[in-house]
């Protein structure tokens, strides 16, 4: 069986009225990958339990070139599938298509050599044509999902190459918001003709990742790789859960690694004082959450829990964390930033201010982009962030990283800066 | 604060002193309670957690019980290791699944126990904080009266800088005033890893070993200071022992504390210390010098005796920078600083620096005590204790502040002065080291 522990990074010393208390929880699995043994034997590995969609783009503006290496990255995603995993290929443009199965064997099958070398047909058999509508992509693999409502853990793979168009966006609102918590979803685009802040949406919602793929060749490896990943799974239906005390205030909950995310809105209500927030599928891995509370203060030398970080699952709590709370008129005490908070919060910053950077650089305000941009460089080089800072310097001229003077580059190419915003929520864990 | 000297500071080399590690010979008697380490709370036999503070007791036992197995099983039943949420063996509990919010007040919980929030009144204690307002149950060991006695009594606060309470103060005494008392206060090191469990150990067992009529030998003088001072020695190295076994693993910084003792047997004093925690004699007749029996085991106290006025070793930068103390890492030669005292009428005093450190000198001290005694409608031990801890407090209480006082009415008349009492023990006054 899986074991998951909970550890917390925090400073529980607050001055004399001090409210606000940051915490670093770090979540760890062991043994709730698929290919350990112990996993196993716990029937984790049961591939019937899994199900995979693969959502491609065969939109007129992919082309020739694009399809076949978009059919060529599917096919390397289901090499990795493992046999008896339930699978599907959807094909979308303006609509949404079942590739495979053909419609007499229903919306799933499970994945076997001679369905393997089916899909594979089916797949060679796409043609670009029309136009995106992401929204009926997402729809259609939620029905497909919805037609197996044992199986918990659901994912699928999105691949795009362009902007959404003949939907609004708020049919796409709309159709991610009925997907919430239907299924996982990794989204993937190719070029630099999509928009990262409207997939980034879809990803974030639906608990994945997002990623730029420059070139299509690029595409198969990246799908084997995600598709590897997702099959090292074992465990679903799990949720941080959050209590405050009565009084408190939960000011925020966020993933902040592996990668950055705010789950603040996605609380659902356990108790009045406790929220759940989904946290997905998961493997052998740890990952790292920032709770902050905000407290009535209370007099020097008092002490109290300041939340309950635990994590759940199926609804029953494995692992849990304390967060603290002394106040103290020791500045020696209470003047410390622990320093997984301080890293994490410093992350959540850079990514911050290199997303409102690009997208003020894309709404042609130069000042703006300018100076968030320049306090991007700043805060790179302070924490040491090498890969940030020479993705960076695609974008912008750096005068002085220290004091943030930067110019913005001319003729930055535009995938340089789509990189950027993808690689701008990924953070480096930071040690103990 | 106590310290271990750090680097600059002049220190014997700290010798670990593998005779002196704990051998336990004795099996220990089946507990009929189970003492907290972490707050001193006595607990039922059978109890895994702390109903008082919450600390694991089941873990406390076992490295109080060192590699022994585990002794009592008479009555079949082992401890077994239990996780915070677990209820009693069959008993379906809310708590069992962790915690879930506040619990219903159906059936399944009596309205008030023990763990009911003292806060809020509403939630109950889950792993040592309420479920509702998160606040944790006061902790005994925060602040500490005991009166055993009419005529002894002591105060064990924890200040107002320090999060946690790492003096400890152990007392006993029988009622006819004079006839025997036992204060002991261990300071523990506050950079060492649980040393407030270190200083609750120390004092308890050095309190045994104390507790023991001393030896009366041929019945003189002298040999009655012989055997209260090899007493005193053994109850330095019960304490250390004790000590040593408070920690589990090896950790790198060993829990430590300072020693200071005094015990009244048949109006006679004897005390000693080890470290910087201080016992004071401070007579009622003006004429009679106020003192500090021993002397510190510090720093500012090496300074001192090179000459240094005390206020400027007192608060020079290594003034808290002990030389010697108890724990694993203690030096070889534990011997205490040794003091026996045939008292006029007055108060002896056992103290941590939590309290001397607003006020050293044992003149300044005995006024400090005697205005407090003339303010005060009922001034007993323990009102005169509380006294000067509020003292220490209102000065900043920037340490864990204990003190414990004994009211001596002297031997024969209030108006004897030092000649007869030199003449009753002739060792009087006299530093016995060794």
């Amino acid at each position: 069986m899986a074991d998951f522990t909970a550890e917390v990074f925090q400073n529980e010393f607050l001055p004399d009225g001090g409210t606000d208390v940051h915490a670093i929880v770090r979540v760890t699995s062991t043994g709730a990958s698929t290919g350990t043994s112990s996993a196993a034997s716990a029937g984790l590995a049961d591939p019937g339990s899994a199900a995979e969609v693969i959502l491609i783009d065969t939109s007129g503006s992919m082309g020739r070139r694009g399809v076949a290496a978009a059919g060529e990255a599917a096919k390397a995603a289901l090499a990795e599938i493992v046999d008896g995993t339930l699978f599907s290929i959807v094909s979308g443009n303006g609509t949404a298509q079942i590739v495979y199965p053909y419609s007499h064997q229903g919306a799933l099958v499970p994945m076997s050599a001679h369905t393997r070398g089916e899909a594979s047909r089916a797949i060679d058999g796409l043609r670009a044509n029309g136009g995106t509508a992401m929204g009926t992509w997402l729809s259609l693999a939620r029905q497909i999902f919805e037609t197996v409502p044992h199986v918990t853990k659901r994912h699928a793979i999105l691949l795009t190459d362009g902007v959404n168009e003949g939907e609004t966006s708020q049919s796409l609102q709309a159709a991610v918001q009925s997907c919430v918590g239907a299924f996982q979803c990794d989204c993937r685009g190719v070029g630099d003709q999509w928009r990262v802040d409207e997939v980034r949406g879809i990803a974030s919602a639906l608990l994945g990742t997002v990623d730029l793929i420059p070139a299509p060749e690029e595409m198969a490896a990246e799908f084997e790789a995600m598709m590897r990943t997702s099959m090292s799974r074992g465990v679903a239906n799990s949720e941080l859960r959050v209590w405050v005390p009565q009084g408190a205030e939960l000011l925020f909950v966020k993933q902040v690694s592996p990668t950055l995310e705010d789950l603040t809105s996605r609380r659902t209500v356990v108790n009045p004082l406790t929220g759940a927030y989904p946290t997905g599928a998961w493997s052998d891995e740890s990952r790292d959450y920032h709770v902050a509370v905000r407290l009535p203060a209370r007099t020097l030398g008092q002490e109290q829990l300041a939340a309950r970080v635990q994590f759940s699952l199926g609804g029953d709590p494995v692992a849990q964390a304390l967060v603290k709370a002394k106040w103290s008129n020791d500045d020696s005490l209470t003047t410390r930033i622990d320093p997984a908070v301080a890293a994490y919060t410093g992350q959540a910053e850079l990514a911050t201010v290199i997303q409102e950077g690009l997208a003020a650089k894309a709404a042609g305000q130069d000042d703006v982009a300018t100076s968030k941009l320049g306090r991007a460089v700043q805060l790179a080089d302070q924490t040491g962030n090498d890969e940030m800072t020479s993705r960076l310097k695609k974008v912008v001229e750096i005068d002085d990283a220290d004091t943030g003077t930067v110019r913005l580059k001319k003729g930055a190419s535009k995938i340089d800066e789509m990189s950027l915003d993808t690689a701008s929520t990924k953070t480096s864990r930071v040690r103990r | 604060m106590t310290d271990i000297p750090t680097a600059g500071a002049p220190q014997p080399a700290p010798v670990p002193a593998p005779g002196s590690l704990p051998s336990v010979t004795t099996a220990p008697a089946p507990p009929a309670s189970r003492d907290c380490p972490a707050c001193g709370t006595a607990n039922p036999a059978d109890s895994t957690f702390c109903e008082a503070c919450g600390a694991d007791l089941v873990v406390a036992a076992r490295a109080s019980d060192g590699a022994q197995p585990p002794a009592d099983v008479s009555d079949g039943t082992v401890l077994a290791s239990a996780t915070p949420q677990t209820a009693p063996a069959g008993e379906e509990s809310p708590l069992d699944v962790g915690w879930t919010g506040a619990v219903p007040s159906s059936a399944t919980a009596p309205a008030t126990d023990d763990l009911t929030c003292h806060a809020c009144g509403q939630g109950r204690i889950v792993d040592g904080y309420c479920d509702h307002c998160g606040t944790p149950p006061p902790n005994p060991r925060d602040h500490l009266v005991d009166s055993p006695t009419a005529w002894v009594g002591g105060v064990c606060d924890i200040g107002r800088r320090h999060a946690r309470n790492e003096d400890a103060m152990s007392l006993s005494a029988t009622d006819p005033p004079g006839s025997r008392a036992v204060l002991v206060v261990c300071d523990g090191v506050s950079m060492a890893t649980d040393s407030h469990i270190a200083s609750l150990a120390a004092a308890k067992a050095a309190r045994a070993v104390l507790d023991q009529p001393f030896p009366k030998g041929v019945g003189t003088p002298d040999s009655w200071a012989s055997g209260a001072a090899r007493a005193l020695t053994s109850a330095v190295t019960r304490a250390n022992e004790a000590v040593a076994a408070s920690v589990v693993e090896d950790v790198p910084n060993p829990p430590s504390c300072t020693f200071a003792a005094a015990v009244v047997e048949d109006d006679v004093v004897v005390a000693g210390n080890v470290g910087d925690s201080r016992v004071y004699w401070l007579p009622d007749a003006a004429d009679e010098p106020a003192r500090q029996l021993g002397r510190d085991d510090s720093f500012a106290q090496e300074q001192m005796t090179a000459g240094v006025p005390r206020l400027e070793a007192e608060t020079g930068p290594h003034a808290h920078s002990i030389t010697r103390w108890l724990g694993k890492d203690a030096p070889e030669d534990l011997t205490p600083h040794l003091t026996t005292l045939t008292p006029t009428p007055g108060w002896l005093m056992v103290c941590s620096d939590g309290l001397w450190n607003y006020c050293s000198e044992a003149e300044s001290l005995r006024t400090l005590l005697h205005d407090a005694a003339a303010r005060l409608d009922d001034a007993t031990p323990t009102t005169l204790a509380q006294a000067l801890v509020d003292f220490a407090n209102e000065q900043g209480g920037r340490d864990n502040i204990t003190v414990a006082l004994a009211r001596l009415a002297g031997r024969g008349s209030s108006t004897t002065t030092t000649e007869a009492t030199a003449a009753a023990a002739p060792v009087e006054g006299d530093p016995t080291d060794g």
